[in-house]
């Protein structure tokens, strides 16, 4: 473990655990809308035919990126742990942030701009999508609630790591 | 282009009986020079961690499966889940044995051995195991192979079958080893470039996977539910493999960025640019 030179014990980096837990939440929404609205209620479509090549190439694009934002995040925690400078509460933030985020982006970009799928197909599709893009702004506003608290928690508005 | 009619099981390449004893008896050949290899290391005091050992043996083992065994589901599914373990399960594998690190050290000093470190310092050789060339190779064969009629002949012509497919497991070797660069190579490349590489192909992967559930590739006509299973089996098993990438780089920074903490602890202050330094050049 590594000691400030102050010797006030290890520094603890606020910024870089809120990106950790930043990375695992995207991913983690991520994998969620993959595993329980594509594959276990189906709802999702894997290819609409309607999708532009743009939309399509978004998609692979973000899909390949929450999958690397998930090993980022695991790995980045574990050696702000190892160091004694992760700090818990910036992290579980940063945890609701990226939930809360890619469930708006995913909700707003991904199935209403680019149009790369919808919630559900076959109905009509107006309260689904008020109750995917509320959600995920009451998790983003959890995530900027606990942000707050946390910097308050140690009495430092402006994290220094 | 025509539509070719295309039974169930002649789409699933016939590799025929010959092709099948030779890949056999190269990974064989390959997996037993490994394993005596290993051993002389081990002997004479080297480590060499068994896992390695596992890791080639695996991957010449997955090789010969995918070239004789008749994987089930329809054609197209069988012919992905051949796809899927000679372009991407069995390249990792080999890669993560060092297969270079062992030869180079366990050859004796002379001629053979100097002409491998030559070849594998070369500088077309950089270039070829450089991220950018080493991405467009691979997914750009991939393109060619599910977007133009190039499948479709593949099932007419043998020959023409067996090189795509050698073509495919190459390709796979030579990005996987740019992107893991765990062998001594002469150009080393930063963790962005390497993971930059690991998105770009991950991004095209998965389009690719895709547009194949919702259009076949030219000329060929597999059944709706055969193209859609294949097309997901695609999609779902580059998403492991690519985890397994990533999992590969990110142990490396792990491993760097602890060795930088530790000389920081050891040396005070100022080391850390040695922290990027080390991430460059380890990991």
């Amino acid at each position: 473990m590594t000691s400030s030179p102050t010797g006030h014990g290890p520094r603890r980096e606020h910024r870089k655990s809120l990106a950790a837990g930043l990375l695992i939440g995207m991913a983690v929404m991520a994998a969620t809308d993959e595993i329980v609205f594509h594959q276990l209620l189906g709802w999702h479509h894997f290819y609409d035919r309607s999708t532009n090549s743009v939309g399509l190439l978004s998609d692979g694009l973000l899909h390949t990126a929450e999958l690397l934002a998930l090993v980022a995040g695991f790995f980045l925690s574990a050696d702000l742990r190892r160091r004694g400078a992760l700090v818990g509460a910036q992290r579980r933030a940063g945890f609701f942030l990226g939930l809360g985020l890619f469930q708006l982006f995913d909700g707003v970009v991904d199935h209403k701009v680019l149009r790369v799928h919808q919630i559900r197909y076959g109905v009509d599709v107006t309260p689904y999508d008020w109750a995917w893009n509320v959600s995920g702004l009451v998790l983003l506003i959890v995530g900027c609630a606990l942000t707050v608290r946390a910097a308050r928690r140690d009495g430092t508005r402006r994290p220094t790591a | 282009m025509t539509r070719i009619h295309v039974h169930p099981g002649a789409a699933v390449a016939e590799w025929g009986p010959v092709t099948e004893l030779c890949v056999a008896l190269a990974a064989s050949a390959a997996a037993a020079v490994y394993l005596l290899t290993a051993r002389r290391l081990r002997r004479r005091g080297d480590t060499w961690p068994w896992a390695r050992d596992a890791a080639f043996v695996l991957g010449c083992g997955a090789v010969t499966w995918a070239t004789s065994a008749r994987p089930p589901g329809g054609p197209f599914t069988g012919h992905m889940a051949q796809h899927l373990v000679v372009g991407m399960v069995v390249p990792l594998l080999l890669v993560l044995a060092r297969p270079l690190t062992l030869v180079l050290r366990g050859l004796a000093p002379g001629k053979v051995r100097l002409g491998l470190l030559r070849a594998a310092h070369a500088g077309p050789v950089a270039v070829l195991l450089s991220p950018p060339v080493a991405a467009l190779a691979d997914i750009g064969a991939l393109w060619l192979l599910y977007r133009t009629g190039l499948l479709a002949a593949t099932h007419e012509n043998r020959v023409l079958h067996v090189l795509t497919h050698t073509h495919v497991l190459v390709a796979g070797l030579i990005f996987t080893f740019s992107v893991c660069q765990l062998d001594p190579v002469r150009r080393r490349w930063s963790l962005t470039a390497r993971g930059t590489a690991v998105l770009v192909v991950g991004a095209a992967h998965s389009v690719l996977a895709k547009g194949l559930h919702g259009a076949p590739p030219p000329g060929t006509a597999f059944a709706t539910h055969d193209l859609r299973t294949g097309a997901q089996l695609m999609y779902y098993g580059g998403d492991l493999i690519e985890i397994a990438l990533a999992v590969t780089l990110a142990v490396q920074w792990y491993g760097a960025t602890g060795r930088a903490h530790a000389r920081r602890s050891r040396h005070g202050r100022g080391a850390d640019h040695a922290a990027v330094a080390a991430t460059r050049s380890d990991g």
